[in-house]
């Protein structure tokens, strides 16, 4: 039962009804006889009635059946001075059309038609030029926001400085330009520029160049030393003869020039352009600028990152671990993952030196604590042993010597650093197998694949290197006959947590088993096997710096090394390719 | 171009490189592709002729459980070899920009995105292959460091596009356009389409798209909009639960589950949250036919291994229930469930996962 329906069941004398029944009973008198007081209010309103309509926003005009117009009020009489009483509408053009929007004498008009009774209709007219202005403005308002805010947006993030100035350029075109050119601040005697030209469609096409900065247009000059020119008509020709507007003639085209905010001096100037008809009102300057203070702020960010990344990456190239060096009869394999990727060095390391007897000197371990701080220590670490291994080859005499040094240094220091370590010395057999001797500094005993499947786990223990003065240190030696190999790794490997809810450790067990089988794989891909089961066990979880060494017995037997000497070895990008180009 | 006969065609030695792979015989693969070379043969019709019809075949070995895993590794490792000799070989200065080659965070299997890194590098782009299993992190250091002028990211795990699409992203915001290739994004590219991200079918393809600067700045617009019934982030942050559910549910109607080895049980885990991870993916692209397909793949995987299909059917039945207020979710696992071969439904006793 709805509300209506208890109205109508209202008895209508209030006794049984609820406070709202009531009220709506309480209404119906005053809507069941209105025609007394209308009439009323009538008489008074035709009394009142031109007073009335004068103040009225809209004007009237009244026509009869036949079209003639019978009254027009004041305020349609200013707005259509044309209609006169008893002449048409046809006075003023597509007044009679049905569309409501009208522009007469500069000003714009909203019509609305409404029919009266005996024929006759009304006509009302509004004059709605300046709401409609403010509707613009503030659309446009709102796009020149929406604009920046798409900038702000767009800019914030390539950090790298010559996507930024290709972003700028890119982001200017079209809203503010058919031609944008972003010419950089001198660096060494030259500038950089990118330009973006309108296409046709949404992408504009971009290019880029340098200039002497002798070369550059006087009025570039002087916008980079922060004085703003006058002379906007020599800047377009001093534009055209830069050859950033090819095919434009200099009476056609509008410009602008507007300096880039940098730290201290001009970042760089931003040139924006307009051909046939485009012009930069003051609204488009102000514009301009905003953006170009936008964009000064996005390119010094980027170009202080490339400072500070120059320097972070000549030091982390330092601390990178370097790629074990080729010993015969021993096949490498390496894996590196750091805890922070986007660092890419972490307190986890490897490595190797020749002896000048043909064997090689190797080790693997991971030092107290994450990040650069660890990296420094490993940095550290490895100098020592590279300095080491040419007094002492013995690796249990090795590593205290090297327990020692670091010792000192972190006494020095006063750092409390310890690393644990697995340090081994391989030497080729005459039979093609590898020797190996091998001391433990507290760190995971090494796993042996054997060539029949079997994965042994070598018995070696020590005591961690770099915090008592004289540690104890395990010592094993063990042969790799051909086709097997040793493997040494880090604990990110073994308590990389994963499972079903994440907090269960791989352990040694998983991995011994993740191996059996693999016995015959090339020490790569042994190593690039133990990364990915570790990633795949902690599916996409934080973890700690993980690295693998392998070393394989490739036997004398193998096949000459003539033919792979062609094939450069896989260890990331060449650094050659690093340099940008 | 060529002066190669019929004897010395990919199609000949194709056979000869098989067998070296699987006796990783890495010395004797890369004599079969120099050999080619040296008779004449345009370095990437060696990749792409040879090497890589040769990797998809290795996969399919593995898969039908012919080849292990050791063996499926070393011949990835002795085509990379290759790989690397014939770039070696042809050496091309390069004259246009640079283009990072990066593998999805998560995706091993590197051979595919290095053969079009090569590819590409042949065609004299600045190539730079950050290899396997790119952390996120790292390309976006790398590209904020050194520019490029493009990205071309690869993947052949469909669960994995969630994540791509955040990458796809982050390089955007960098301002660096993004190609992506491989299965992952479907066999017909369909899944980067609703990404909204340009796709190449393969490494001739990506050339040709890397040089229409314009198509590969102005793809289409992602369609997530089914993304606001929140049923992806709803699946994604029960995971846990749901997996540890469905193995209580397993082990109560197949005893057996609980004699299962360790190794075993890992993997029986791992299985229930791939499930869980490709219903996820299918979701996120709204698209039934991604977890579809992998339940037809893990059913063939299961069957090649001796595993009977029940465990999946009872699986996908258990996570059916529990998310019954995904209504998405339920469609698409009522759809895995209809796909499973029929002896497979029932309660069959599991024989043990083979590791």
């Amino acid at each position: 039962m709805t509300g209506a329906d208890v109205r109508d069941l209202d008895p209508g004398d209030g006794r049984s009804a609820t406070p709202s029944v009531a009220r709506v009973t309480a209404r119906r008198p005053t809507t069941s006889r209105p025609l007394p007081a209308l009439e009323r209010l009538q008489g008074q309103l035709a009394a009142d009635w031109p007073e009335i309509a004068e103040h009225l926003r809209e004007g009237v005009v009244v026509c009869g059946p036949d079209g003639t117009v019978r009254q027009i009020s004041p305020v349609a009489q200013r707005l259509l001075p044309e209609l006169v009483v008893g002449g048409t509408l046809a006075a003023v053009e597509r007044l009679a059309s049905l569309d409501p929007h009208l522009r007469h004498h500069g000003r714009r008009l909203r019509v609305r038609r409404v029919p009266l009774s005996a024929g006759r209709s009304c006509w009302y007219v509004e004059d709605v030029s300046d709401s409609e202005k403010r509707a613009e403005e503030l659309a446009a308002e709102r796009s020149r926001s929406a604009f920046l805010a798409t900038v702000g947006d767009k800019l914030g993030n390539p950090l790298h400085p010559d996507r930024a100035a290709a972003a700028v350029v890119r982001l200017a075109v079209p809203t503010l330009a058919e031609v944008a050119v972003l010419v950089l601040a001198p660096r060494s005697g030259r500038a950089r520029w990118w330009r973006a030209r309108h296409g046709g469609d949404e992408t504009p096409t971009v290019d880029r160049g340098v200039l002497a900065a002798s070369e550059l247009p006087p009025a570039i000059v002087e916008s980079l030393r922060g004085t703003q020119p006058h002379a906007v008509d020599w800047l377009v020709e001093q534009t055209i003869e830069a050859g950033w507007l090819p095919g434009a003639a200099a009476s056609e085209v509008a410009a602008r020039l507007v300096p880039l905010p940098g730290r201290d001096a001009s970042a760089g100037v931003l040139l924006v352009a307009r051909g046939a008809g485009g012009w930069y009102g003051e609204d488009d300057v102000d514009l301009v600028r905003a953006f170009a203070a936008r964009a000064g702020a996005a390119l010094t960010t980027a170009l202080l990152y490339r400072e500070q990344a120059e320097v972070a990456d000549t030091l982390q190239a330092s601390l990178l671990p370097v790629e074990p060096t080729p010993t015969p009869g021993v096949q490498w394999g390496t894996a590196y993952r750091p805890a922070q990727a986007g660092l890419r060095i972490g307190g986890d390391f490897y490595g190797s030196h020749r002896l000048p007897d043909g064997g090689s000197v190797f080790f693997l371990g991971d030092v107290s604590g994450k990040g650069v701080e660890a990296a420094v220590f490993t940095g550290q670490l490895r100098q020592c042993l590279h300095a080491l291994h040419r007094v002492e080859q013995q690796p249990a005499k090795l590593l205290r010597l090297l327990n020692d040094a670091l010792l000192e240094t972190t006494l020095a220091h006063g750092q409390g650093r310890f690393a644990t370590m697995v340090l081994g010395v391989v030497r080729p057999d005459r039979d093609g197998g590898l020797g190996l001797t091998l001391a433990g500094g507290g760190h995971l005993p090494p796993l042996v694949l054997r060539s029949s499947g079997v994965v042994e786990q070598l018995p070696l223990t020590g005591m961690l290197i770099g915090v008592v003065p004289d540690p104890r240190i395990g010592q094993v030696t063990t042969r790799l006959a051909p086709g097997e190999t040793c493997l040494l790794y880090s604990d990110g490997v073994t308590e990389a947590r994963g499972g079903r809810r994440g907090e269960e450790l791989l352990g040694t067990e998983r991995l011994v088993q993740a191996l059996s089988g693999c016995h015959r794989m090339p020490a790569p891909a042994l190593a690039e096997r133990i990364e990915q089961v570790t990633c795949d066990w902690l599916a996409q979880r934080d973890h700690d710096d993980i690295a693998v060494l392998a070393l394989r017995a490739t036997g004398v037997s193998g096949h000459p090394q003539r033919h792979l000497h062609a094939v450069p070895t896989l260890s990331g990008p060449d650094p050659e390719e690093m340099i940008p180009g | 171009m060529t002066t190669a006969t019929r004897d010395t065609s990919p199609e000949t030695v194709y056979q000869d490189y098989l067998r070296s792979l699987a006796e990783a015989d890495e010395h004797a693969a890369v004599e079969v592709a120099r050999g080619l070379l040296d008779a004449g043969v345009a370095a990437d019709r060696v990749l792409l002729e040879l090497v890589a019809p040769a990797q998809a075949e290795v996969g399919e070995l593995w898969a039908r459980n012919e080849w292990s895993v050791a063996q499926e590794h070393a011949a990835t490792h002795i085509s990379d070899r290759v790989v690397a000799a014939v770039a070696a070989y042809a050496e091309v200065r390069p004259n246009r920009a640079r283009i990072v080659v990066a593998c999805m965070d998560g995706e091993w299997h590197a051979l595919p995105a290095r053969l079009v890194a090569e590819v590409l590098r042949l065609r004299g782009w600045q190539v730079t292959f950050l290899g396997a299993s790119v952390p996120a992190a790292h390309l976006m250091s790398y590209l904020h460091r050194y520019d490029a002028y493009a990205v071309a990211l690869a993947s052949a795990l469909p669960m994995r596009l969630p994540h791509a699409h955040r990458m796809i992203e982050a390089c955007r915001r960098s301002d660096v356009p993004v190609l992506v290739g491989g299965r992952g994004f479907g066999m017909d590219g369909r899944w980067a389409r609703r990404l909204g991200v340009p796709w190449a079918a393969n490494a001739v393809a990506a050339a040709d798209l890397l040089s229409d600067e314009r198509a590969l700045r102005a793809p289409a617009p992602a369609e997530l909009t089914h993304l606001a019934d929140d049923e992806y982030a709803g699946l994604v942050n029960r995971r846990g639960e749901l997996i540890e559910s469905a193995l209580a549910e397993l082990t109560q109607r197949y005893p057996a589950i609980g004699d299962y080895t360790p190794a075993q049980l890992d993997s029986t885990i791992s299985d229930l949250g791939h499930i869980l991870d490709f219903l996820a993916a299918a979701l996120y692209v709204d698209d039934g036919s991604l977890f579809t397909e992998f339940i037809e793949w893990l059913v063939t995987i299961l069957d090649s291994r001796g595993v009977p299909g029940a465990t999946v059917e009872a699986s996908l039945e258990h996570y059916s229930r529990l998310l019954h207020d995904f209504p998405r979710a339920v469609d698409h696992l009522q759809r895995g469930r209809a796909v499973l071969p029929a002896r497979a439904v029932g309660s069959g006793r599991p024989a043990p996962r083979a590791g």
